[in-house]
């Protein structure tokens, strides 16, 4: 268990950290720049929000396990970022929407909606919620939205929701990459956005400009489209097969929010095939959280840490 | 006696004065111009960037005419009138699949106007071969006014507001969802029962009933109307709604933005007795909102009043439409398009 948790939020901070340069890119952009992605972009790859965010959630869970309520969390983003001063470097408009909003005095799940609660902003802290509640994907699910609720709504819940309870399947070991992507789909409300979408990547994972063609929103400029970054994610875990390096290099080679999605094909892949799966000089490229998005509060966590703890948790008796 | 006529004209006409005060309209009307008038434009933004000047650059013909950069209005009141134009002109009474119809074949024959992003993301998923509402629900800018603006066409020609209220709902599914959705049709019944003679108060408060409780839209309407209860003009509303304007987001087309602002106007107007204009010129002091907030402040105040209430002034200068995103209305008066309405009646589906 520990050692899948540990490859899941390394996963995670390495996606994170390959597709950041990659971000808001397209797929032809990518290639033209970088050729084919076989590893970091930049020789000191550094992670983003993708990873202090979900640092941020891991801590919650730590702090409050399976109690965890939404006012803990809204009360904690209020405590730790709400007071926090000259802006949120490297966040979304939804967490700055959140952020407005607890500042205003509003309380989940009024703080979650806002302009931007359809973004991909839960779908890349959502991995946590799935490690803490390991073969219990209906669980994970109902924790990545008492998290998710204070600054989230709609798609943007379902998109978090679908990665938590697919990281809970994987984290058993025993399910192929297809069934955790069934286990996504199954998680989220038939009739949405973000079951289309993931419908579309599991029928066409292996096939990226149909992929892309069906998925991306072309008249709208941000890619953080909760919907269309599950897809991407997705889509790039089953075309790898569950292969890590693949995963991730396949995310960031797609383009568009290309930090969280990497970020979460490397959570899928690494959930799965536990920490060997994440090769070793990447391994060896990832280091504590700066805390340049959060400050102090996650600042110094190293994501393996931060996975031991969780592992304990769940193995410490109740 | 303001008569049935004399506020449908209201309706549209104010609508068009509120689409031309925003600054946005300028901007609209400058597609009529040469791209490369833009292209300066944007670089002289950047020259600005570059220079540190506070000089900055205003929509500019050089060498070109200077017509379409003057007073008037752009995309809002030529989306009310494509709207209207198929509706006065639809065979019989009207049904779900028609309004669903009369988008694709704009798709497909290449004559739907420039919109929103909402809009052009659902003529995007139209050509292919999704239907809606799938069309306005998997759209990131389902929440958007595009529809509202739209149901002002809807409640003009509608035999009676259920009915404006469904039909702007079957037009808006084309491209919004949820509040983007509750805004139009409570905007078409709202212009429908204005039409029809009753207070903005009353028609308001009946048409709201129907916006998703708990949601965005109908949590910022209520802050507006209390946060202007007691303000005697909508000058003085002005600073009390710019509280409640969102800046973190990049675009300020929401429903949930521009409805509370023009239905907080419109109510200060009619309790306080104020002129009408004085409504829509307020909505144009929220530059975040200026593109929309204007044309539906124009659209309730105009429907509630009549077209008399109206300067001759302003009516004379935005009565004609510029054909900036619909080119096939250029040149097209409003008031003539308001001339010998039949009123509409819909099929149940």
């Amino acid at each position: 268990m520990k050692d899948r948790a540990e490859g899941c939020l390394l996963g995670l901070a390495v996606g994170d950290a390959m597709g950041a340069p990659a971000e808001n890119l397209t797929a032809e952009e990518i290639a033209a720049r970088w050729g084919t992605i076989t590893g970091f972009l930049t020789d000191s790859p550094s992670g983003t929000d993708d990873t202090e965010y979900a640092a941020f959630s891991a801590l919650l869970l730590l702090e409050h396990g399976h109690a965890l309520t939404s006012d803990h969390v809204a009360d904690a983003w209020i405590e730790h970022l709400a007071g926090r001063e000259g802006g949120f470097p490297g966040a979304g408009f939804s967490e700055l929407g959140t952020i407005e909003n607890l500042r205003a005095g509003l309380r989940p799940p009024a703080s979650g909606r806002h302009l931007h609660s359809w973004s991909d902003g839960l779908a890349m802290r959502a991995a946590v919620h799935g490690i803490y509640a390991v073969g219990d994907p209906a669980g994970a699910a109902r924790l990545a939205t008492i998290d998710g609720v204070v600054s989230h709504d709609g798609e943007g819940i379902h998109a978090g929701v679908a990665v938590a309870a697919a990281v809970a399947v994987a984290m058993t070991g025993t399910a192929t990459p297809r069934e955790i992507g069934a286990a996504a789909l199954a998680a989220v409300p038939a009739d949405s956005w973000t079951a289309r979408s993931l419908r579309v990547a599991l029928d066409r994972a292996g096939d990226l400009p149909g992929l892309l063609d069906a998925v991306v929103v072309r008249a709208y400029p941000w890619t953080d489209l909760a919907p269309e970054a599950v897809a991407l994610a997705f889509a790039a875990f089953l075309a790898a097969d569950g292969d890590l390096p693949r995963s991730v290099t396949g995310a960031v080679a797609m383009g568009r929010d290309a930090d969280t999605t990497a970020a979460i094909a490397g959570a899928l892949a690494g959930a799965h095939g536990g920490l060997d799966a994440v090769p070793a000089d990447w391994r060896a490229q990832i280091g504590p959280v700066t805390g340049r998005c959060l400050g102090e509060v996650v600042a110094g966590l190293h994501p393996i840490d931060l996975a031991d703890r969780l592992a304990a948790h769940m193995e410490a008796p109740s | 006696m303001i008569d049935r006529f004399g506020r449908r004209v209201g309706a549209l006409i104010g609508l068009a004065i509120g689409d031309a005060v925003g600054w946005p309209a300028v901007r609209h009307r400058a597609q009529l111009l040469p791209p490369w008038t833009r292209r300066l434009h944007r670089e002289l933004d950047a020259f600005a960037e570059v220079q540190q000047v506070t000089t900055m650059p205003v929509p500019f013909a050089l060498n070109q005419p200077t017509a379409p950069l003057r007073l008037g209005p752009s995309d809002d009141a030529e989306w009310v009138a494509w709207t209207l134009t198929w509706l006065r002109a639809a065979d019989g009474p009207i049904g779900r699949d028609d309004v669903h119809a009369r988008w694709r074949s704009a798709v497909a024959d290449g004559t739907l106007p420039r919109g929103r992003i909402s809009v052009a993301t659902a003529a995007d998923t139209l050509r292919r071969d999704v239907d809606p509402p799938r069309t306005g629900h998997d759209n990131p800018h389902h929440f958007d006014d595009a529809a509202a603006v739209r149901a002002v066409a809807a409640g003009i020609v509608a035999a009676d507001p259920v009915q404006a209220a469904t039909l702007a709902g079957w037009d808006a599914e084309v491209t919004n969802a949820g509040d983007g959705l509750a805004a139009a049709t409570a905007m078409a019944q709202t212009i429908s029962r204005l039409v029809a003679g009753e207070s903005v108060t009353t028609a308001w408060a009946t048409a709201a009933v129907s916006l998703p409780a708990g949601g965005l839209l109908a949590g910022t309407v209520a802050q507006a109307l209390e946060a202007t209860r007691d303000v005697p003009s909508p000058a003085e509303a002005v600073p009390l709604l710019a509280d409640l304007v969102d800046h973190v987001y990049s675009y300020g087309v929401a429903a949930a933005q521009t409805m509370p602002v023009a239905v907080a106007l419109a109510h200060v107007t009619e309790r306080g007795g104020a002129r009408p204009i004085d409504a829509v010129t307020a909505a144009a002091c929220l530059p975040t909102l200026a593109d929309s907030a204007p044309a539906l402040t124009g659209a309730l105040v105009g429907a509630g009043a009549g077209i008399t209430a109206l300067p001759t002034t302003w009516m004379e200068r935005c009565r004609r439409l510029a054909g900036c995103c619909a080119p096939g209305l250029a040149g097209t008066d409003l008031v003539d398009l308001a001339t010998g309405l039949d009123e509409r009646t819909i099929r149940d589906q």
